[in-house]
This record gives structure tokens, C-alpha cells and sequence, in this order.
């Protein structure tokens, strides 16, 4: 589902953030991303969105080749994806409510349809009740969830999401982490970038990264009781 | 295709929705437009409708020669044989000082006014007249032609009635090359007072457009209702212009009724001007969805960038 060989990305004036990357997702598959802040987590997240294409190499998503697509397509490349961001990119204007229906008003979704869908994303993040409030009232953890349901609300295949635990603490992130494993068990993909290998889940893929190179890509299978999610 | 009409409402409640949250800011802007649109538009309807009089008038190339009024029978008769022979009269008629009393007398029948101060001279205070019809309309020949009639012995003044319309005419196409300039100048600082508020908003909504373009939007869909917000802003600022310029006229015809009454005339200025408040609208239309799209294209750009 998402291929990407022998990627390399530099920006204008900077060294090769990522050598040679190559590796392979398959639908329904949780990835981490692991590795030091700098080590090129977020680029990697952004040349899967599109959002960034690669200096080298190639990246496939459902077999299109994102750097031959013409500007005109990549938008709807994006809405197969839902994407999380660090710092979640709400919209501080205006309500809970018209913070998570913004995808569904890009892609064209009629009024009534768009309504019972916001609800229902808000439903699986615990915020139904918050529908009306202004997400500047939410503590961090409620607004990393508001950020979830906006990215799950147009049902995307893919979740992306970049060091979604990283400014919480454990509680919080423990609740993140169980709300992005309840959709893996739904089928989707869940691909999620961490500095912290502590606050992985232990059955799940790893990439790691260091220093730009994929030096290390492995599956975890230690205890599978293991607490989720808690950095220490 | 109802994907698209959908996108369409939803951008233009979108639009309608934040203008009214910001009612005040978009009156003014509104107003301004109005104003811009107003100066020129009033230009063109005082152009217009000297226009019309003077189309009235123009048909007429006729040379009045008044006589003295102290003239000779004899006279009158050489100067009549004058004008029989002159090779460049078409026709002529003469009309004596009692005709032209007892004319004026029925004509001004209707207004008592004007009577009252006709039975006040007592006397017929006219004088005898020819009215001349020329071989040619050129005016320089009319002049020509008028010069030498003035010369005539017993002639009192020879008037050219078609001079005054030559010069109106001349007068009105400067004005209506004004009224351009002054349109084309004022639909520049239409395009830039729309474009700037355009753009002030779309940097205002940055942050919506930055994660928009990040979850898959479209183009199309973040420029078109700012490009609706520009065409919106053309519309109400049109619309109010219109009613600005009726209410305007209404009080210009108001005032000038009582004068033109005075005059005996039915001058007034056309409160219907169905085609020009269309074309109003439709160039504050045009000009507002044109500031916005350029706007939008160079604010698009630089939100990208970034």
C-alpha cells in the first residue's frame, strides 16, 4: 500500500534529511516510527502524506507514483489519509463541531450526512458532549482527541499521525494510544511517529530512524501485557 | 455535477455567514464601493440627459435674422429679394412682429404666468424676423452664410440656432470621455479596495487555509468563496449605489419640477434607468469577483510558500 525505495530528501541548504529509505506498509498494519527529534520522523510522515515530495528515489501510495501525480491530483491523494499533527492544527475560530467537519466540507459532503458523521467521530473520542465548545477550552489531551476525530471523520483508509502523545502526559497518552488501536482493530492503518520508544505499544512494526538512515526495522514481540502508552 | 452544486451553497452560506458576522466592516466596504460607483454613474446621467436635449435641438440648422425694428417696408422687401437670390438659402419664410406677438400669445395661453407678464409688456416688444433654411449643414458655411447676413442693412442680429447644439455637442463628448476616465479610474480603485480586503481576510483565515490544503483541499475550494466574497461585495455595494442614485434623482426631480414649471417645461431626469442600474450592478460585480480573484491568486501563492 505504501512503498517507498531507496527515498532520499534534502532540503534547499540542508544535508540529506533521509538516505535511502526503502520499505514496504500493507493495509491494516500499525507502524511505529521511531527515533531521536531530528532524526527525520516528521519528513517521512510528510512524504507519505504527499505533503512533501522525495529529492530521490520513489514513493508509491496505491501504486501512484507521488512525484509523477500533477498538482491537481494531490489533494485527493491526501483524503486517504488521516493526519495528525504534534501540535494539532485546530482551529481556534470556532467550535469543536466546525473543527472536525472540515474534511467533510472538502470533500463535498452534503449538510445532514456531514452532521451524523461529526458525531459520530466525536462519539469515539469522548467529546460528544463538548460539540459546542471552542476547542481553546479543552485540556491537551481533550484536543488531541478533538485532532483524532477530525482525521477519522471522512473514514480514511490510513492514519498518520506525528508524535501524537508527545506534549502529554502518560494518562492522557495512554487514552490516545487505546483510541488509535481501537481503530487498527477496525482495519485501519495506523502509522504513528514517536521519540519515545517507551510509549509504543509492544506487538506493533517498528521503523526506526537514525540519523536519516532506516537503520533498524524489526517487530517487537515481547510481553503482550504490557501497559500501552505510558512514557515513563 | 450536485457534488459541485453542493460546494457551491456551501461556499456562498460560508460567505454570507462570515459577512454577517462582521456586518459592520462589510457595510463600509460596501459603501465605499457604493461611492465609487456613484460618481461616475451620476457623471454619466447628467451627460445623458443634456444629451437628449441637445438631440432635440440639433436638427434644427436654421438662421434667425432679426430686423431692426425701426425698418423701412422697403427695406424688408430688399432684403427679402437679397435672400430670394442667394444661391446658397434653401428655403425662407418671413413671420412680421404681429404674427410672432399673437403666436406667443397663444402658446403661453396655458401658463398663466407667463400670460401675466405678456399682458404686463402691454406694447409687442418684437421685431420682425426671416427664418432661413440652408442649402447646407456644414458650419462652416453656416457660419460663413450667417456672417454675411448679419451684414445686410436692417439686419438686427443674424443667430445661428444651430451653433449652441454644435457646442454642446463638442462639450458633451468631452464629458462623456470623462465620465470613462473618471469610471476607469475609480473601477482601479474598486479592484484594489476589494482585492486588499479579500486579501486581508485570507491572511486572517491562514491557519484554516494551511490545514485545508493539508487534509486534502482542493484549489478550487479555498479560492472560491473569497472569489464569491468579492462578487457579494460588488452586488451589495451595486445595489446600494442604485439606491443612492434613485434617491438622489428623486430629489433632483423634486426641486427641479417647481423650476421647470416655471419654464413650462416638462424636464426631468428618468427615475427608471432599468438598463444603466443593471449595468451598475454587473460592473461591481465583475470588478469585485476580478479584485478577488487576483487577490486570492497572489495570497495563495504566498500561504504556500510558506
Amino acid at each position: 500500500m505504501i512503498r517507498f525505495d531507496n527515498v532520499s530528501k534534502r532540503y534547499p541548504g540542508s544535508d540529506e534529511i533521509l538516505k535511502n529509505i526503502s520499505f514496504n506498509i500493507d493495509a491494516g498494519e500499525f507502524v511505529f516510527v521511531t527515533g531521536h527529534s531530528g532524526a527525520g520522523k516528521s519528513t517521512l510522515l510528510k512524504l507519505i502524506a504527499a505533503t512533501e515530495l522525495p529529492s530521490r528515489g520513489t514513493v508509491l501510495i496505491a501504486n501512484q507514483n507521488v512525484s509523477q501525480l500533477k498538482a491537481s491530483a494531490i489533494p485527493y491523494l491526501r483524503r486517504r489519509f488521516g493526519l495528525i499533527f504534534q501540535d494539532h492544527k485546530l482551529l481556534f475560530d470556532r467550535n469543536c463541531f466546525e473543527n472536525v467537519v472540515l474534511p467533510l466540507r472538502i470533500n463535498g459532503v452534503a449538510e445532514q450526512e456531514a452532521a451524523k458523521r461529526v458525531r459520530a467521530a466525536l462519539d469515539k473520542v469522548g467529546l460528544l458532549n463538548k460539540e459546542k465548545v471552542m476547542p481553546i477550552t479543552l485540556s491537551g489531551g481533550e484536543q488531541q482527541r478533538l485532532a483524532i476525530a477530525r482525521a477519522v471523520v471522512s473514514r480514511p483508509a490510513i492514519l498518520l499521525a506525528d508524535e501524537p502523545t508527545g506534549n502529554l502526559d502518560a494518562e492522557y497518552a495512554a487514552e490516545i494510544m487505546n483510541i488509535f488501536r481501537a481503530f487498527h482493530q477496525v482495519g485501519v492503518t495506523v502509522i504513528m511517529s514517536t521519540h519515545d520508544a517507551l510509549g509504543m505499544s509492544n506487538q506493533h512494526r517498528v521503523l526506526h530512524l537514525h540519523q536519516g538512515s532506516l537503520s533498524d526495522m524489526h517487530i517487537q514481540n515481547m510481553s503482550e501485557n504490557s501497559q500501552p502508552g505510558v512514557a515513563s | 455535477m450536485s457534488h459541485l452544486l453542493n460546494h457551491h451553497l456551501q461556499a456562498i452560506k460560508l460567505v454570507l455567514r462570515r459577512m454577517r458576522m462582521s456586518a459592520l466592516s462589510t457595510f463600509v466596504i460596501c459603501l465605499v464601493i457604493a461611492v465609487a460607483l456613484c460618481l461616475p454613474s451620476l457623471f454619466y446621467l447628467g451627460v445623458d440627459n443634456l444629451a437628449k436635449l441637445g438631440n432635440h435641438m440639433q436638427s434644427e440648422t436654421e438662421i434667425s435674422l432679426f430686423l431692426k425694428s425701426d425698418i423701412s417696408p422697403e427695406n424688408t422687401a430688399k432684403i427679402e429679394a437679397a435672400l430670394a437670390q442667394h444661391p446658397d438659402i434653401a428655403e425662407y419664410h418671413f413671420v412680421s412682429r404681429d404674427e410672432a406677438w399673437s403666436q406667443l400669445q397663444r402658446k403661453s395661453a396655458g401658463n398663466a404666468d407667463i400670460s401675466n407678464a405678456i399682458q404686463h409688456l402691454g406694447s409687442n416688444p418684437l421685431p420682425d424676423a426671416f427664418f432661413i433654411q440652408a442649402k447646407s449643414t456644414e458650419p462652416a458655411q453656416l457660419e460663413m452664410l450667417r456672417d454675411r447676413l448679419q451684414r445686410l442693412e436692417g439686419v438686427e442680429q443674424a443667430l445661428l440656432n444651430a451653433e449652441w447644439a454644435k457646442r454642446l455637442a463638442m462639450i458633451l463628448n468631452l464629458g462623456r470621455q470623462f465620465v470613462l476616465f473618471v469610471g476607469l479610474l475609480l473601477a482601479i480603485v474598486l479592484l484594489v479596495v476589494i482585492g486588499n480586503t479579500i486579501r486581508m481576510q485570507m491572511l486572517t483565515q491562514k491557519s484554516e487555509i494551511e490545514v485545508s490544503y493539508l487534509i486534502g483541499a482542493t484549489n478550487s475550494f479555498i479560492k472560491i468563496p473569497f472569489l464569491y466574497a468579492g462578487a457579494f461585495y460588488g452586488l451589495f455595494g451595486g445595489m446600494l449605489s442604485v439606491l443612492m442614485i434613485a434617491t438622489m434623482i428623486t430629489s433632483f426631480n423634486l426641486s427641479v419640477t417647481e423650476i421647470s414649471t416655471l419654464y413650462g417645461s416638462d424636464f426631468k431626469l428618468n427615475l427608471l434607468n432599468i438598463k444603466l442600474y443593471l449595468a451598475i450592478i454587473a460592473i461591481a460585480v465583475i470588478t469585485g469577483w476580478i479584485g478577488a480573484y487576483v487577490a486570492v491568486s497572489r495570497a495563495i501563492r504566498q500561504i504556500r510558500l510558506q
